[in-house]
């Protein structure tokens, strides 16, 4: 059976090390053929919206973008804390595909299932 | 046809979200007596996928859901 893993980010361009890593550690869970969530707070719920990582790519790493759309096709999900993204009014309409959001029920949920975390 | 549900109490909770949401929800309910019925308004982006989640987590029924709208009836216990 599956294990449950959660890959908390709350950075985005402001440390883009940070949320690449966070990244290529979620493609290697569900590679590894986890249960695996993104939970992307704070500055990070950026990454959520259409277009908004194309420029990011980290020396050493893939471009986020890449990662993010590897990620999902994996099977990853990626929920996007509710507050956050309205806090930036950001749009809603222009969600990356596998992004949800949600709030704090949902995270609970998940983890209280028996999910490691781990956070960038 | 089923009857429809009249509920015992009613919250509008505008566009409240998150814990903050669930926190006050939790209060709302617990002064409900068991199996008394909550119509819930809440247009949080995030709502439609915590109150089933919430639901699911913490023993109270959900009824219906048409988001924004949410039927909740308080657990037994």
């Amino acid at each position: 059976m599956a294990g449950k893993l959660c890959v908390s980010i709350t950075h985005a361009k402001d440390d883009a090390d940070k949320a690449t890593v966070g990244f290529v550690v979620a493609n290697a869970a569900v590679a590894s053929a986890q249960d695996t969530l993104v939970f992307l707070s704070t500055e990070a719920v950026r990454v959520a919206v259409k277009g908004y990582a194309d420029d990011i790519h980290e020396e050493g790493f893939a471009p986020l973008r890449e990662l993010v759309a590897n990620f999902v096709k994996g099977g990853g999900r990626i929920y996007v804390c509710s507050p956050c993204f309205k806090k930036r009014a950001l749009d809603d309409q222009a969600l990356i595909e596998g992004a949800t959001i949600v709030g704090g029920a949902k995270l609970v949920e998940f983890l209280a299932a028996g999910a490691a975390c781990i956070s960038y | 046809m089923d009857p429809p549900i009249l509920g015992d109490d009613a919250w509008d909770a505008g566009d409240m979200g998150c814990g903050e949401l669930v926190f006050l929800l939790a209060r709302r309910l617990g002064a409900l007596r068991p199996g008394q019925v909550l119509k819930l308004t809440a247009t949080d982006l995030g709502a439609p996928h915590d109150i089933p989640a919430w639901c699911r987590l913490t023993g109270h029924r959900l009824l219906g859901a048409e988001p924004p709208h949410y039927l909740i009836q308080r657990k037994e216990s």
